[in-house]
């Protein structure tokens, strides 16, 4: 599955047992994709020496602070690799 | 721990003074980048290592403090001498 800039897509949920760099405030919320970063190796394997890691494509996706938080009228970027998203 | 919220906001760009506090960060900084580029570790395994150390080392240590604290798991589990 890809993503086009202006999908909404929501961050998977649980909590792996290895690093990820999928925030923890990021997980369960929808955003949109405004941009797509082109491809690169995933963090979890690259973190626990899985060679040759996965390659996915990642994506900035922008939420709502007040989404996040229950508060503030900005937004945040995250850059997320594709496993931790599914399409809202 | 990594990923928690409540550590307040990032200083940056003109607020955000300069880039060390103290000229042990700055070694902390290049030990770190060096022994990256050798390849003992990848960007990674580094975050990775920050996050492994323990609680209560986390949270009461500063931002150079636990990359210091990441070196030293990593050098250990590599078996640098």
């Amino acid at each position: 599955m890809s993503y086009p800039v202006g999908a909404r897509v929501r961050v998977r949920t649980g909590d792996p047992d290895h690093h990820t760099r999928m925030p923890r405030y990021v997980r369960g919320h929808t955003g949109e994709v405004v941009a797509v970063l082109g491809r690169w190796p995933l963090p979890d394997d690259r973190a626990r020496g899985i060679d040759p890691p996965r390659v996915e494509t990642c994506y900035a996706v922008r939420f709502s602070a007040a989404d996040l938080w229950g508060s503030g009228d900005h937004t945040v970027t995250a850059d997320l690799w594709e496993s931790y998203l599914d399409r809202s | 721990m990594g990923g928690q919220t409540g550590f307040g906001p990032v200083p940056a760009g003109a607020d955000a003074g300069p880039p060390f506090a103290a000229d042990w960060e700055a070694r902390v900084y290049a030990l770190a980048a060096i022994l990256r580029r050798r390849g003992l570790f990848n960007d990674d395994e580094l975050r990775d290592a920050i996050e492994r150390l323990p609680p209560q080392r986390y949270l009461a240590a500063s931002y150079y403090e636990r990359w210091l604290g990441a070196l030293e798991t990593l050098t250990a589990e590599k078996g640098v001498p």
